[in-house]
């Protein structure tokens, strides 16, 4: 700061450098206070955990209910949660990897594996696996490998996931369409959007209640239109799947339906980050492209008219397929290996853990319980484990291999392209060609 | 702790009388700063491990293709190169900073001087007010003002209500390219605080004498503010100025927490440091990221070194009148 223009300065007060000294001396003492209380948790309560995931409120009630009864079962153990929505959830994460702090016990992306197998943020979990701790037996051997890195299992599916399509049956049935099966197609889609935007109906805060959320800017729902197409979103872990024209005939048919009043505003679409904030959570919309795993939480907050349908298709050709909806490992600098092995087999293995956690996490991997949780599954667990019976007999195409990590960075340049499209600053085939361009650098590097 | 013993204190340091200090003089000196050194130490370590070796580190970076998780391999200049000639998202990001600045930082000056000069005529109270004014600055910059200030431009928001009452229908700001950047931009405006209380201390510090003799003299309140107090006051808009431009260029948190970490909607709240964070931490290209922080820290000193340079034509220094 300048000098006061006049100069008048004035020494400060015997006061005032004692307030300062004050000052100084408050912080040094809540340095030391916080130091102590940190220090108290973790030599009172033996070893403590720390356990992050993402997803939806219904998800993390039934996580800390499970977490709570393993912290019961092991006393000692004390499990420090954290839970975020995907994408703020995976920038902490890669922070955190960077730092060397990555919790005891992660939940991952498919996407993510090989990059945290790879950069040993993670540990390899054979010798535990190995040692009975996490137990396997029970666990399908090709999911059990997209845990792999280089051979070596790094971390564990959580469960089986198939994309789907969360709608109200009531909103349905008023504009006099049937229960989607799983051969409808896409014309299907728009006709029936169209048709429930005709209904007139209004939001809570008076707008128009549209047939469905934009999938425009979703990369899940591209893949599934691009798979229906028999396409693919990559053809190696250096190349893209799909050409500039591919993309443009999708964003087109998007772009199209939403500027017919079809499918839900831009606006809406930019803010749906999560289930709640979603136009069908939000009451702006009759459905939401979703997974299976966070159907239950539409109906916990929408109601029993929510149901779950497929995907639509090209020509009665399914795009969707099973892939693991997230998997669990153990941070590279764990102090507690043993504990963090301990918990993860309690959540996959344990019976009651299984009850608990039922299919918020998709189809367990354990079979048996899988095969003890159905018999018991309600509601929209049990129609998301019919839907998953339903898309198996119906016949399905075979998964694509493991994306490259770079598919985290082109996940979010899809949403960011498509709205570039919605608010009319690209054509587009004009979005397409920045995306691919985006992509390939992407990859490349 | 190693500057503290291998530091010296400049030779000049400390010569008050005689210019040729005798040598066992100059121990007494060395002698007498000592404690000056131990008390800046836990300052100067900090500086050194937390400013100086980060800093190293990240040049170094800003030439490796480092993603958080493999070592990182030099590559020279290709992360300059792609970011000034084939990244456009880069140069938005450029262009939606700048407007950021020009319209925030006029914004935000114009009312902290508005706010001080209302002050200052108060005489009881100014204590109380000076204090109330100042409250956003301090609560500003944290995560969850920037959610309140989303709740209240969102659709359903007060803001949106209220104008859609007086009949202008522009919806939710947040989920309005157009609009989003400007609901940060009041967000930054209505955390005057800062330049208000340096403003109000530096209209107070204008002899009150150059206004006695303006009014004798016939001076209406515009005459006196455009001849007296925008003169003797420039030496703490020019301050502020620097600060605030400084700062502006390196908005982040209002930005990250009204679009939810993304810079949307359609990148039109991606301010540069926003797009630096996608880079590093979503995207994993650390030593890109690392380039774009060396870029900022360029820029931002050229800006300053151009304000410093204008001042000279504009900014009047009492003390130096007739030099």
């Amino acid at each position: 700061m300048p000098e006061p223009p006049n100069g008048r300065l004035h020494h400060p007060s015997r006061r005032a450098v004692l307030a300062a000294a004050a000052v100084g001396l408050s912080t040094v003492l809540t340095s030391t206070l916080s130091g102590c209380s940190a220090a108290s948790g973790s030599t009172s309560g033996g070893v403590t955990l720390t356990f992050s995931w993402w997803g939806n409120d219904d998800r993390a009630a039934r996580t800390e209910k499970a977490v709570r009864l393993f912290e019961k079962e092991h006393p000692g153990v004390t499990v420090r949660t954290s839970n975020g929505e995907f994408t703020s959830y995976l920038q902490k994460l890669s922070t955190q990897a960077a730092g060397g702090g990555i919790p005891d016990v992660v939940q991952l992306d498919y996407r993510q594996v090989s990059q945290y197998a790879g950069g040993e943020a993670i540990m390899p979990l054979d010798d535990l696996v190995k040692a009975r701790t996490i137990r396997t037996s029970e666990m399908d051997k090709g999911l059990l490998r997209t845990g792999t890195y280089q051979g070596g299992q790094y971390a564990l599916p959580m469960g089986r996931g198939i994309t789907g399509y969360a709608y109200d049956s009531a909103v349905y049935k008023k504009a006099g369409i049937p229960a989607p099966p799983p051969s409808w197609t896409w014309q299907d889609w728009g006709a029936a959007n169209k048709k429930i935007a005709a209904l007139g109906l209004k939001s809570p805060d008076g707008r128009p209640f549209t047939g469905s959320n934009d999938g425009g800017g979703n990369e899940d729902v591209f893949e599934t239109w691009l798979r229906g197409r028999g396409g693919k979103l990559y053809a190696g872990q250096s190349e893209l799947g799909f050409t500039e024209d591919d993309l443009t005939a999708f964003w087109s048919f998007c772009d199209s339906l939403r500027k017919d009043g079809a499918i839900a505003e831009a606006r809406d679409t930019v803010q749906a980050k999560s289930t709640e904030t979603s136009p069908i959570g939000r009451r702006l919309a009759a459905a939401d492209f979703t997974w299976d795993a966070p159907f239950p939480g539409y109906t916990g907050l929408l109601g029993e008219d929510i149901h779950f349908a497929p995907v639509p298709t090209t020509g009665g050709h399914q795009g969707s397929y099973f892939k693991p909806s997230m998997l669990l490992g153990i941070g590279a600098n764990s102090e507690h290996p043993e504990e963090a092995a301990q918990l993860i087999d309690f959540l996959l293995n344990d019976q009651r853990a299984g009850d608990i956690l039922g299919f918020s996490r998709s189809t367990p991997p354990n079979r048996k319980i899988a095969a003890r949780v159905a018999k018991t599954l309600q509601g929209p667990e049990r129609e998301i484990y019919d839907y998953a019976q339903t898309m198996e007999k119906y016949g399905l195409d075979d998964p694509p291999t493991a994306p490259p990590p770079g598919d985290l960075a082109i996940q979010t340049a899809f949403k960011r392209g498509y709205q570039r499209v919605m608010y009319g600053m690209a054509t587009p085939r004009q979005a397409a060609r920045e995306l691919i361009d985006e992509a390939n650098r992407e990859l490349r590097s | 702790m190693s500057t503290v013993s291998t530091t010296r204190a400049p030779a000049g340091v400390g010569r008050t009388t005689d210019p040729r200090p005798r040598k066992s003089e100059r121990r007494q000196v060395r002698e007498r700063q000592w404690p000056a050194y131990v008390f800046l130490s836990p300052w100067m370590i900090g500086a050194v491990v937390l400013t100086l070796a980060p800093m190293a580190v990240s040049l170094y970076l800003s030439f490796t293709d480092y993603n958080l998780f493999d070592p990182p391999h030099w590559v020279g200049l290709r992360n300059y190169q792609e970011m000034l000639f084939e990244d456009p998202r880069y140069w938005r990001s450029v262009g939606t900073t700048m407007l950021y600045v020009v319209v925030a930082v006029p914004l935000k000056l114009g009312l902290a001087l508005g706010v001080a000069m209302l002050l200052k005529s108060l005489g009881r109270g100014q204590g109380f007010y000076r204090s109330a004014f100042y409250g956003p600055s301090l609560l500003g910059a944290s995560m969850s003002i920037a959610l309140v200030w989303k709740a209240l431009f969102n659709d359903g928001g007060t803001v949106p209500d209220v104008l859609d009452a007086v009949g202008i229908h522009a919806g939710g700001w947040v989920g309005n390219p157009d609009l989003a950047v400007y609901g940060v931009v009041l967000l930054t405006a209505w955390q005057f605080g800062a330049p208000m209380v340096i403003f109000l201390a530096g209209l107070q510090q204008i002899s009150p004498d150059l206004y006695e003799a303006a009014a004798l003299d016939g001076a209406g309140r515009w005459r006196q503010f455009v001849s007296i107090t925008v003169p003797m006051l420039s030496p703490v808009v020019f301050f502020n100025l620097v600060l605030e431009v400084i700062n502006s260029f390196q908005v982040f948190t209002p930005a990250f927490a009204i679009s939810g970490g993304d810079g949307g909607p359609a990148d039109s709240t991606m301010f540069y440091t926003l797009y630096l964070y996608e880079r590093g931490f979503t995207a994993s290209h650390m030593g890109y990221a690392a380039a774009m922080a060396w870029l900022l820290l360029i820029a931002i000193g050229a800006i300053t070194l151009i304000l410093f340079r204008t001042s000279r034509s504009w900014v009047f220094y009492a003390d130096e009148e007739g030099r």
